[in-house]
């Protein structure tokens, strides 16, 4: 089955949680038939997994009961996943807030690719703007780079002012 | 006593005085006559030098001649010698007035110097103080409008400078300045450079070999 992000699963960090999740959820699981099948009994309460994972765990098993081979697997396909799909990371200038960085994340699924792994960071030194990396490529849309790079027009603006 | 018996007692006194005086007169007129027909007194017969032999008297007169030299010529030198000593006594007298006019003067003009000296000193201690005093209002002066001029400037280029700032940032971003509000900006980069991502991530998703 092929796996899709969902949106609220954006950078690696991410995705390493929720991995850690069905993985605690999966050996919780394994841990719990044991018990089931010697003692019996029940109910047990589950691990808190984190609504992603939970997301997760049920559009892979597709609305059918989940056993531990599944979780596994999910959990294999998710490593797999990760190191598969694209990484990119984006500077800006100011921390950056969730609707900014779904709107990002967004664009990148929509136009990059749909299984584009965002990561994010800030540097206030950019002063604005974004540095984009993917890969060996690096973007550098920042107001920092541009003023630098225009520098040599400032004595002329000031001598017009 | 009446006026003709006074004036009769007059008369005959003046009568009585003119003729003593007639009577003296006379008898000077009398003694004058008798000298003037006095026999002449004989007179004196010159000294007759038939008498001295011409030897002795030759030899009298040499000797009164060396005798009159000698006495002029010690006189001569007695002179000389007085004229010396009194020219020395006024030389020695001159310098000294001399010295002590020029030493009064000296002392007078040193006086007069001093006394300018110690004016000036005065007059130039009044005059260091008014500099003094004028240098330091100068200065506060002067400090007053160049911290004025500095804090003119200080705002003239901070003006400027922002305006060049301002200016200078407007130019270079353009539309981007606006700092609040990024998201459009970057999306907008985004789509500008969509095709060179896509390529980006196609390399570097290409398998190698």
């Amino acid at each position: 089955m092929k796996l899709s992000l969902q949106d609220d699963v954006t950078s690696v960090q991410d995705l390493k949680t929720v991995i850690l999740d069905i993985r605690k959820y999966a050996k919780w699981f394994g841990q719990t038939l044991v018990k089931m099948r010697m003692a019996g009994g029940g109910p047990y309460e589950p691990p808190v997994i984190s609504t992603p994972a939970a997301n997760l765990i049920n559009e892979y098993s597709g609305g059918q009961q989940v056993n531990k081979e599944k979780l596994d697997e999910l959990v294999a396909a998710l490593e797999d996943f990760e190191a598969t799909a694209p990484h990119i990371s984006i500077a800006l200038a100011a921390p950056v807030p969730s609707d900014l960085r779904k709107t990002l994340t967004d664009w990148f699924r929509k136009n990059i690719s749909p299984n584009a792994l965002v990561d994010f960071s800030f540097n206030s030194t950019m002063l604005g703007g974004m540095v984009v990396q993917y890969g060996s490529h690096v973007y550098d849309w920042s107001f920092k780079r541009q003023i630098l790079v225009a520098h040599e027009h400032f004595p002329e603006v000031l001598r017009h002012v | 006593m009446t006026g003709n018996t006074l004036l009769q007692i007059f008369l005959f006194l003046q009568i009585f005085l003119i003729g003593m005086l007639a009577t003296v007169a006379v008898q000077h007129a009398r003694e004058h006559y008798k000298l003037q027909r006095k026999p002449e007194a004989p007179k004196p017969t010159p000294l007759s030098h038939e008498h001295i032999p011409p030897v002795v008297r030759e030899k009298m007169i040499q000797t009164s001649q060396h005798q009159f030299q000698a006495v002029l010529n010690q006189s001569a030198l007695d002179l000389q010698h007085d004229l010396k000593e009194s020219s020395a006594k006024i030389n020695n007298l001159v310098n000294k007035l001399a010295t002590g006019i020029v030493a009064a003067e000296m002392e007078r003009y040193q006086e007069e110097l001093s006394r300018l000296h110690s004016q000036a000193n005065t007059e130039m201690g009044g005059i260091r103080t008014e500099i003094a005093k004028h240098e330091a209002e100068l200065k506060a002066k002067l400090a007053q409008e160049i911290e004025a001029e500095k804090q003119r400037l200080i705002k003239q280029i901070d003006t400027k400078l922002a305006d060049a700032v301002g200016s200078f940032l407007v130019e270079t971003l353009q539309h981007n300045i606006d700092l609040g509000s990024q998201s459009s900006y970057l999306i907008a980069m985004l789509e500008e450079h969509k095709a060179d991502f896509v390529k980006g991530v196609a390399d570097e998703t290409q398998p190698t070999g």
